[in-house]
């Protein structure tokens, strides 16, 4: 006779013939000989044990920060463009080395690419077998009740006037009451509790993968940016609008959120008196903003660490800075400059700000301008400073060039710095312009005109998928692990025999899992003394998994009389 | 009144070489999206359909492109600011003044300029086709669903039949935009 046995849709391991059960695939006597097919499956094995072993984690993990060394030290292409061609022109011998090995774009470089992969399967090759371990243990059933009690931890021994199969059945309802997991046998009961652990732990494991899905979620599909806004100006956000894009590997230019932001209004308030003079008290950027076109305009007060939130889509306030109005006219009478020009901070408490002015489409030649702007403006013995970062005083002052800006052909330039290699310097010394003062460049170059100045903010514009998964992720794991500490898993035993007249011995043992505690002593002995009470009565009424068996204590009294 | 200047703006005076300046806030090198350059031609009539733009002119008079259905249109986003599109710009003139008389509609699309400066750059360039002001970046987002300019500059080629024909991110060539053209004037309606 043939038995085949199936796996149950239960999958009871308990139900095997010898309670060992054999998993499916695995020879009971591995054969010695093996071809070159077994041989290749033991050396892929053993490199995908190498590969999610701890070890390498950490070293990968190592290398990742030693891969990332190269892009802070070296100029980067994605963030720096100019100053990779400076080097090039520098390094003419090496730079071409280290293009090779991808140092100038890092974080895009196939190495860096292949160390990153290579952690994220470690990573993920190392929880995933353990979450199925951890699934495994979390619907295990107790084991088999030991052959003597009595060497446990904790035992007693009580005589009862039920048959030893009654005084079980009794047994079991009052544990299965108490929300343990009851396994039964051949003269014993076996329960356990606390598999809410093994949950946590699970909990944890998946959360954990959830958080590596969800960092490489943003790694693809989010996208960082950067755009510098003149109050009176709007944007849109579109590549060709943004300072600065950085997007993830499967970003292109028609996945940006379609949103559009005005700054109507920036201020800024300081510190006016005390050692703290100057210092920002508190910055208002007042926007509006559309989240699509054609959509409703909305306002919102931006300020720093609040984010405006369109489209799931957050913009963050990071900087700001004085934008000088200039008008220039050139030596033939056109209006060829007319607009805000954003000059950046070099010094914080007196905001005295930087900038180049350029004038490509003036004629005779080409103008550029480059000076400062001071907010408010003191003369410190002969030296012009500003004492204030709000604009009390300001003036701009500048020194003023003619020739070829080097823009109608070449590589690109900042918009913030003035190439002088192909200009000569006019014979004009700067002086501080106040708004709305002029200065007549020499050799009939033309004027330029102070008009006035505007506040600018600079905006970071960061779209991550990943983050609110990988938040969620991160709190369930949390909650997770917090679980699997706190909660202990305990076992409890019963065996009972036929006494004398009719009546049973019962056997009660208890062991904790793990560290025992005085907890699970309390736990026990209120067990026992329920136990006792329930095995004491001879009614037919068992415990009810509702009443906690020691209600049934004021009754039993009675009955023994 | 030498003793007035600033000490910073005499140690830029001295320098009679190489970028002056800082680089900008967020340590930005170039403060604009130059895109990866390159060429997308869409074949017979795969390209999508061009958006129903309408703005402003820098002249300050209304325009919309549906009104060029029938055309081939060529649209350049550009600013007066930026080197590639100084570059190109002579091109795009000579362009426009050979294919207008075939019926080529040449626009551009003004980006992060003042309205003067802007047309100081078409006059000094011999631009003879208008460009629309976009401040606020509207004519850009139109594009998104489509084929988004990806950098400045960029230059699409839009068919006889509004779909789009072509795309070119960065600095266009003479005889490549040209080429481009003639492709889609050799497109049926």
């Amino acid at each position: 006779m043939t038995e085949v046995r199936v796996p149950t849709a239960t999958g009871r391991p308990e139900d095997a013939a010898d309670g060992q059960p054999r998993p499916p695939g695995f020879p009971a006597a591995e054969p010695r000989r093996g071809g070159p097919g077994r041989q290749a499956l033991y050396w892929a094995r053993w490199a995908w044990r190498q590969l999610t072993s701890m070890r390498t984690a950490l070293i990968l993990l190592f290398l990742l920060a030693l891969g990332s060394v190269p892009g802070s030290v070296l100029p980067q292409q994605g963030i720096n463009p100019q100053a990779v061609q400076q080097y090039y022109a520098a390094h003419p011998a090496l730079a071409p080395w280290l293009a090779r090995f991808s140092l100038f774009n890092v974080f895009a470089a196939p190495w860096f690419a292949a160390i990153y992969l290579l952690l994220f399967l470690s990573l993920a090759g190392c929880v995933i077998p353990r979450t199925f371990r951890q699934f495994g243990a979390a619907r295990q059933q107790p084991p088999r009740a030991p052959r003597n009690l009595s060497r446990l931890p904790l035992s007693v021994t009580m005589a009862s006037p039920l048959a030893a199969d009654a005084a079980l059945a009794k047994a079991s309802a009052l544990l299965a009451g108490k929300r343990f997991r009851v396994r039964t046998g051949d003269g014993w009961i076996s329960a356990e509790k606390g598999y809410l652990r093994e949950a946590g732990n699970l909990l944890f494991h998946l959360a954990l993968l959830a958080l590596l899905a969800a960092v490489g979620l943003g790694g693809l599909f989010g996208y960082k940016a950067d755009r510098l806004l003149v109050a009176g100006q709007s944007f849109g956000n579109t590549v060709t609008a943004l300072d600065q894009f950085r997007p993830g590997r499967l970003v292109s230019a028609s996945d940006l959120q379609p949103f559009s932001i005005a700054l109507e209004k920036f201020s800024a308030r300081y510190v006016a008196t005390g050692p703290d003079t100057g210092e920002p008290a508190a910055f208002n950027a007042y926007l509006s903003y559309q989240a699509q076109p054609g959509a409703a305009t909305q306002h919102y007060d931006l300020q720093v660490n609040h984010p405006l939130n369109v489209d799931n889509v957050k913009v963050y306030l990071i900087g700001h800075g004085y934008a000088p109005v200039f008008r220039v006219t050139d030596g033939t009478g056109h209006l060829v400059f007319n607009g805000p020009v954003p000059f950046i901070p070099v010094s914080l408490n007196g905001l005295t700000s930087e900038g180049v002015v350029k004038v490509p489409d003036a004629r005779p030649r080409q103008l550029g301008f480059a000076g400062v702007f001071l907010p408010t403006t003191v003369d410190v013995g002969g030296k012009l400073q500003s004492a204030f970062p709000a604009p009390y005083r300001p003036a701009v002052s500048l020194v003023s060039y003619a020739g070829d800006l080097r823009m109608n052909s070449g590589p690109s330039q900042s918009v913030y710095q003035l190439d002088t290699g192909g200009m000569h310097k006019l014979a004009i010394a700067p002086r501080p312009l106040a708004p709305g003062q002029s200065m007549k460049l020499p050799n009939g170059m033309g004027t330029l005109t102070f008009a006035g100045y505007r506040q600018w903010i600079s905006l970071a514009i960061t779209y991550d998928p990943g983050q609110l998964p990988a938040l969620f992720a991160a709190i369930a794991a949390l909650a997770g692990l917090l679980v699997s500490f706190l909660v202990r898993r305990r076992r409890v035993f019963v065996r009972a025999a036929a006494g004398a007249d009719g009546g049973s011995s019962v056997e009660f043992g208890g062991l904790a899992r793990t560290e025992s505690s005085e907890t699970f002593g309390a736990e026990f002995e209120g067990l026992s003394k329920d136990l006792s009470a329930a095995l004491a009565s001879t009614g037919a009424a068992a415990p009810s998994a509702d009443i906690p068996a020691s209600s049934d204590l004021p009754s039993s009294p009675d009955e023994r009389e | 009144m030498a003793a007035l200047g600033l000490a910073g703006v005499l140690a830029l005076g001295a320098c009679d070489s190489g970028a002056i300046g800082n680089s900008g806030p967020g340590s930005n090198g170039q403060s604009f999206v130059s895109g990866s350059p390159g060429t997308t031609v869409y074949g017979g009539n795969s390209g999508p359909v061009a958006p129903r733009v309408t703005g402003t002119l820098l002249s300050g008079s209304k325009f919309t492109l549906a009104q060029e259905h029938g055309h081939v249109v060529v649209l350049n986003f550009w600013g007066s600011w930026c080197t590639p599109c100084r570059a190109e710009a002579p091109f795009l003139s000579q362009l426009a003044q050979h294919f207008t008389p075939t019926g080529v509609r040449f626009l551009g699309v003004d980006i992060r300029d003042s309205p003067a400066t802007a047309e100081a750059f078409q006059r000094d360039f011999h631009i003879g086709y208008p460009s629309l002001n976009d401040p606020g970046d509207e004519i850009a987002l139109a594009f998104r669903d489509t084929v988004p300019p990806a950098g400045i500059p960029t230059t699409l080629v839009i068919g006889r039949d509004g779909r789009i024909a072509a795309r070119v991110i960065g600095e266009v060539s003479y005889p490549g935009l040209r080429g481009l053209i003639s492709r889609a004037l050799a497109q049926p309606a």
